[in-house]
């Protein structure tokens, strides 16, 4: 019987990932976790999930294992279809990317997200982050955002620094549709404490689940913004002993993302 | 120029005052940090457009099409296919107040920008239209860091779309292209494109233009001696970078016959007449990957990644200045480069763990 210490808690936002995951859907995925997550539904619940890799692949299949990265070379193993960054996202902007399965540095209680800098200004940031890459063009034109965040309050913030990704923006009804975005928008927060989703009148971030031994207040603690509690709230499934063997043995074998700490510099 | 259309990020955005004045006088006062369309235009139209022998050595390449001042587009994507040999002999040569265009992107730019840290008056980037400048799992970026944290750069952020879109206008010949995100972000109001009613569906558009770099720089995997260019795996942005930009330096893993390029014409994702170098350079996007070829090397993006990050925590420069001179300035070609840096069992090691996808030559 698996208990939560048998998961860390990177295999807990990987698993967590996969099973939000629908069947017979497009996800287009960020490096890393999202690609953990999806290579895990494919060999469980949804094995007609298929990935884009926004340097141009579609439905490939990952036989040379996890890709480092979403430019790597072995995300075109066996795809159905190759080409550049502008036939994906054409793709996507079409209709065609069910999933956006992205992270950020910061998130607010709309799904707003930043990966652009945090601290200082945008002229002079403190750290300043590589930029919107793929995200900012995935949360806007895929159907649902999927964000991948490590629980901490100093992530779940009143307001980002800078929106690099656009969640509900104000919270508005109109907000994406003035914006000139396609998409529906935020629709869950995958953390290794908690899984969120979204009040569908206040377009405000909610508390679907939480970790075993955890409480919704604790969880509130680790979140700068009041948080809405779902009525069907319930504890976080865990992954079984089979489901941890898929993620440390075919997903992430030498574990560069999995068996990482939880604690960044 | 401004629209006075705007999403309602102008109601939530975080962005100081003074800064969002600046980045608007940008929109304001629009100009290209490359060639306008016009003068892409004009330099195409000036180019003999015959199948002529156009191979030389990168460095022939560097000396005829990069100078102080340029708009240089990179091609690849972070750590694939990435034109280091073509951005090392750069280095070389040395150009100043550069203005790089990419989407996403590597060591090609931290190449650049360490070689600005360590003599200024040899190499320097002045600023970048970008989407992400990044190491993917190895890390971000401690030469960006350095130098936003600095205020030593002019940043113009797009998404990855953005910048494709970007290329592609320029690509098209037409002077920008109408793109479903950006609005409602902060890069709605920090970059230089701007939001429009779309005058068929009455709904706010945003609009990006066209990017047409002075050089593009792009590597593939053979290319003929014209310039007609096979790319497998990922095309990346690079079949619109050559298109877009004024003239084009391709490096190109081997060179192969004009017969076989018009045995599957199909297969040609950059044709001759946009082509301006042919660069035959194995192992040309070293330490990245070339689908077919060769994978990663993750050794050498950790030691350089490692050395900058130490350079970014320290304010030291020792460790800067003794990697350029050993990998860069002590060596007269990237082939010796190449064989400073990795030993040959190495390099057979990265071609086997390509795994062999096949391509076409």
């Amino acid at each position: 019987m698996v208990t939560v210490a048998d998961v860390n808690p990177y295999e807990m936002i990987a698993y967590t990932g996969s099973r939000v995951l629908e069947d017979q859907t497009i996800v287009f995925v960020g490096t890393g976790l999202p690609i953990i997550a999806s290579m895990h539904a494919q060999l469980t619940h949804a094995p007609n999930v298929n990935l884009i890799f926004e340097a141009g692949s579609l439905a490939s299949i990952l036989d040379q294992g996890m890709p480092m990265s979403v430019g790597d070379t072995r995300a075109f193993r066996n795809a159905v279809y190759a080409k550049g960054l502008c036939a994906v996202f054409d793709l996507t902007q079409r209709g065609y990317a069910d999933y956006a399965f992205i992270g950020g540095a910061q998130i607010d209680m709309y799904g707003n997200l930043c990966s652009t800098y945090e601290g200082g200004t945008y002229a002079r940031p403190r750290v300043r982050f590589p930029g919107s890459g793929g995200a900012g063009a995935m949360a806007a034109n895929c159907e649902k955002t999927i964000a991948i965040m490590v629980l901490e309050k100093r992530r779940f913030v009143k307001k980002v620094d800078f929106i690099t990704s656009i969640g509900f923006g104000d919270g508005s009804f109109d907000y994406r549709r003035k914006a000139g975005v396609m998409g529906s928008g935020p629709y869950r927060v995958i953390t290794n404490q908690a899984l969120f989703g979204y009040d569908r009148d206040t377009r405000r971030m909610m508390l679907l689940e939480y970790l075993p031994g955890k409480s919704p207040e604790a969880i509130q603690e680790m979140v700068d913004f009041e948080l809405l509690i779902s009525p069907g709230i319930k504890e976080m499934e865990l992954p079984t002993e089979h489901d941890l063997m898929l993620l440390r043995t075919k997903c992430d074998p030498d574990g560069f993302f999995l068996k990482r700490k939880v604690v960044e510099n | 120029m401004l629209t006075g259309i705007n999403s309602k990020i102008t109601e939530i955005t975080q962005v100081d005052k003074d800064i969002l004045d600046r980045q608007r006088a940008r929109k304001e006062n629009f100009e290209h940090w490359g060639a306008t369309p016009e003068q892409a235009r004009k330099a195409a139209v000036g180019k003999v457009k015959g199948l002529v022998d156009k191979r030389m050595t990168i460095g022939e390449a560097v000396g005829k099409y990069v100078k102080d001042g340029m708009n240089i587009g990179i091609g690849g994507f972070v750590n694939t296919r990435v034109p280091t040999a073509i951005i090392w002999n750069i280095v070389k040569k040395g150009a100043r107040d550069l203005t790089l265009s990419f989407q996403s992107n590597s060591i090609c730019c931290e190449w650049l920008a360490g070689a600005m840290i360590v003599n200024p008056d040899h190499l320097s980037v002045k600023r970048a239209e970008l989407a992400w400048w990044g190491y993917e799992i190895i890390g971000i970026a401690p030469l960006l860091r350095y130098l936003a944290g600095n205020e030593m750069i002019e940043l113009d952020d797009y998404t990855n779309y953005g910048m494709s879109a970007r290329f592609r206008a320029g690509a098209m010949g037409v002077p920008f292209l109408p793109v479903r995100d950006h609005g409602g972000s902060d890069m709605e109001l920090v970059n230089r494109g701007v939001m429009m009613k779309c005058p068929f569906t009455g709904e706010n558009t945003y609009l990006v233009p066209a990017c047409h770099p002075d050089v593009g720089i792009v590597h593939v995997n053979a290319a003929d001696m014209y310039g007609n260019a096979r790319i497998f795996g990922a095309l990346c942005t690079c079949p619109e970078i050559a298109m877009a930009s004024v003239h084009t330096i391709l490096s190109t893993e081997v060179v192969i016959d004009n017969m076989a390029i018009r045995k599957y014409p199909n297969l040609t994702e950059i044709p001759y007449p946009v082509v301006d170098a042919v660069c035959e350079q194995p192992f040309g996007a070293y330490p990245g990957a070339v689908y077919g070829d060769y994978w990663f090397d993750m050794e050498h993006f950790l030691m350089f990644r490692g050395i900058c990050d130490n350079f970014r925590k320290s304010g030291n420069k020792d460790g800067l200045k003794k990697y350029y001179d050993d990998y860069f300035f002590s060596c007269d070609t990237f082939d010796d480069f190449i064989a400073k840096i990795v030993p040959h069992k190495k390099l057979i090691q990265l071609m086997k763990m390509d795994g062999g996808q096949p391509v076409i030559l």
